[in-house]
């Protein structure tokens, strides 16, 4: 009974809403806060080099999808494409589920409308996918369920609506938007993806046999660097947050707006390699051995002195060797490394006994997540 | 000694990632002490700069003074590093008259930072470098470099930021942490190829990490020992 089982992804299901939105029409889905065009958009998308994207919204600002929703249809593609018709446990991650209250696990299932299953939520922004995936991986690997999904769906969209950012501290008198806001509305954007883990690889075709998934957090160390709930000035106090002030008051102070400081991103961006560099010293990454990276990341932004780090210090992945789909689909957030996933699955390149680094950086308050898969 | 190239660089580049790791661990063990706590969070006072300045002050002065000797007991087969070590040691050894007037700059008296006691942390720092550079070939303190370069080339500028948009302060108040600041990419050249005048050494790499990780908890003590 204390025997641990190798644990396989089976299958991979992703759902992007609507048609690809290009850059010059994005802010027909998102609208325009107050009534002018951003400033700052054009050279967010020159930094994440990112074309097209989707959103849950269409060009007259309605909803056409839940974040929940776009889970469920990602679970069932997941089914589909491992050839299975149920599932017996269901993690969930998101940055923001549809609901504040309960948790984006039991949105899920409600809307995937079957039967009674053990469901877990995972929230924080895009480390949550690892940590819903170590959640199914080890259940399954103890034997407590058969067929587990990790799920992770965004819908950043909706946060991105003028009504979120007018009349609050965030847009100045000239109705221009702060950097630290405006900077996410061209970057992130909504879909979901989802995973299935069995513990026997698939009857046809390539499984992902799971070595290992390490999640870091350095939040001791760190200030938040992306987050809602606050107003940058006091965000790193517990005690003032949105709910100590009020829905009201908290909007007018620009708490109900995801922010991000790219001072500290700098900080947090060497945080990460300082993470990934003990994990090679230790060897349990081994650079040369990695036939794959999966980086959630956005490549155009990764800094010449980053690259020559990481080169300096015989940490590099060649660049021959990253699979990104990060300038077609847009940053999604959690959901981003199991989009990335089926997508690098479709395209053909994996080959059996090859090895597969997905790497899961989260700016949060300074997370990193690992996953090691290998072809079987 | 007879090493190919590429055994050479495997031990340049083991050591270098090495100390990328104890330089990170370091950056965050500083953004924990209490000084930079507050200047990251907007809570710096005027009182924090001038105690930060005094602070520094003690150990760049020092820097190139222990370099000097360090390079003084370096034998001559390394006259190449020898060379380095001195050029650096002049190019750096006025650096704290610029310290000095950045104290005067924001109001502070200059016989109050000449005067000033070295902190607990700033004497263990002191007296732990110029006791590792009275060695004979005292490589190790390559490691040491690595942390106050790092310091200068990736922290300076930062800090230097943030005290001036806090405190409203013009450039010449602020010119130590900036000029500091000015990042330089020789810089990680320059390093590589004194590493590779002394590795590969396995005994020498070893004491180059572990002089690292002293020198960076010393140096942090330094600063979680600056108080206004």
């Amino acid at each position: 009974m204390n025997h641990l089982r190798d644990v396989f992804i089976t299958g991979v299901g992703a759902h992007l809403p609507g048609a690809p939105i290009p850059n010059d029409q994005m802010e027909d889905h998102l609208g325009r806060v107050c009534g002018r065009d951003s400033l700052l958009g054009r050279r967010a998308l020159r930094w994440n080099g990112v074309k097209t994207r989707h959103y849950a919204i269409d060009a007259e600002g309605q909803a056409f999808d839940s974040n929940a929703g776009m889970c469920a249809k990602a679970v069932r593609a997941a089914l589909d494409d491992a050839g299975l018709e149920s599932l017996d446990y269901l993690a969930s991650a998101t940055t923001q589920g549809d609901w504040l209250v309960p948790g984006h696990g039991v949105s899920v299932h409600g809307e995937l409308g079957c039967g009674p299953l053990e469901v877990a939520s995972f929230q924080s922004v895009c480390g949550s996918s690892l940590m819903a995936a170590k959640a199914a991986w080890l259940n399954v690997r103890a034997g407590e369920h058969e067929v587990a999904a990790a799920c992770a769906g965004e819908f950043s969209s909706r946060w991105f609506q003028p009504a979120f950012y007018e009349g609050t501290s965030l847009v100045d008198a000239k109705g221009r938007l702060a950097a630290e806001a405006d900077y996410l509305r061209f970057t992130l954007s909504d879909g979901a993806g989802a995973v299935l883990m069995e513990p026997k690889a698939r009857p046809d075709g390539l499984s992902l046999k799971i070595d290992f998934i390490d999640v870091v957090s350095l939040a001791g160390s760190f200030e938040p660097c992306m987050w809602a709930g606050a107003p940058s000035a006091s965000r790193s106090d517990p005690m003032t947050t949105w709910s100590h002030a009020g829905p009201v008051a908290a909007h007018a102070q620009g708490a109900v707006a995801l922010l991000q400081d790219f001072e500290l991103l700098k900080r947090v961006i060497r945080a990460w390699v300082g993470v990934y560099l003990k994990k090679v010293d230790q060897g349990r990454i081994e650079p040369a051995a990695i036939d794959h990276l999966l980086c959630h990341y956005s490549a155009e932004s990764l800094r010449e002195e980053l690259m020559g780090l990481l080169e300096a210090t015989a940490g590099m992945i060649p660049r021959e060797k990253w699979f990104s789909n990060l300038p077609t689909v847009g940053n999604v957030g959690a959901a981003s490394i199991w989009v990335m996933l089926e997508a690098f699955l479709r395209d053909g390149r994996l080959k059996r006994g090859q090895r597969v680094l997905c790497v899961v950086p989260e700016s949060g308050r300074s997370l990193v997540g690992f996953m090691m898969l290998e072809a079987v | 000694m007879d090493m190919t190239p590429t055994q050479s660089a495997t031990a340049v580049s083991d050591v270098l990632r090495r100390l990328t790791v104890v330089f990170t661990d370091f950056e965050q063990r500083l953004s924990a002490t209490p000084l930079i706590r507050r200047l990251t969070r907007g809570r710096f006072t005027d009182a924090d700069y001038r105690a930060f300045l005094i602070g520094l002050r003690q150990q760049v002065k020092d820097g190139a003074l222990w370099m000097s000797r360090a390079a003084s007991n370096i034998n001559d087969d390394q006259l190449e590093l020898r060379s380095k070590l001195m050029r650096h040691a002049v190019t750096e050894h006025r650096d704290f008259r610029l310290l000095e007037a950045n104290y005067v700059a924001v109001g502070g008296a200059l016989a109050e930072i000449r005067d000033a006691e070295k902190n607990i942390g700033s004497e263990a720092l002191s007296a732990w470098m110029f006791h590792e550079a009275s060695k004979p070939d005292p490589y190790g303190l390559l490691g040491a470099m690595w942390i106050i370069e790092g310091l200068g080339n990736i922290k300076a500028g930062e800090w230097g930021r943030l005290v001036q948009q806090r405190l409203d302060l013009p450039d010449e108040a602020v010119s130590f942490l900036l000029y500091h600041g000015e990042n330089d990419a020789e810089h990680m050249a320059e390093f590589e190829q004194m590493l590779g005048l002394v590795l590969p050494d396995e005994a020498v790499a070893r004491r180059i990490v572990r002089t690292a990780e002293v020198t960076a908890r010393l140096y942090a003590l330094q600063i979680e020992e600056m108080t206004a």
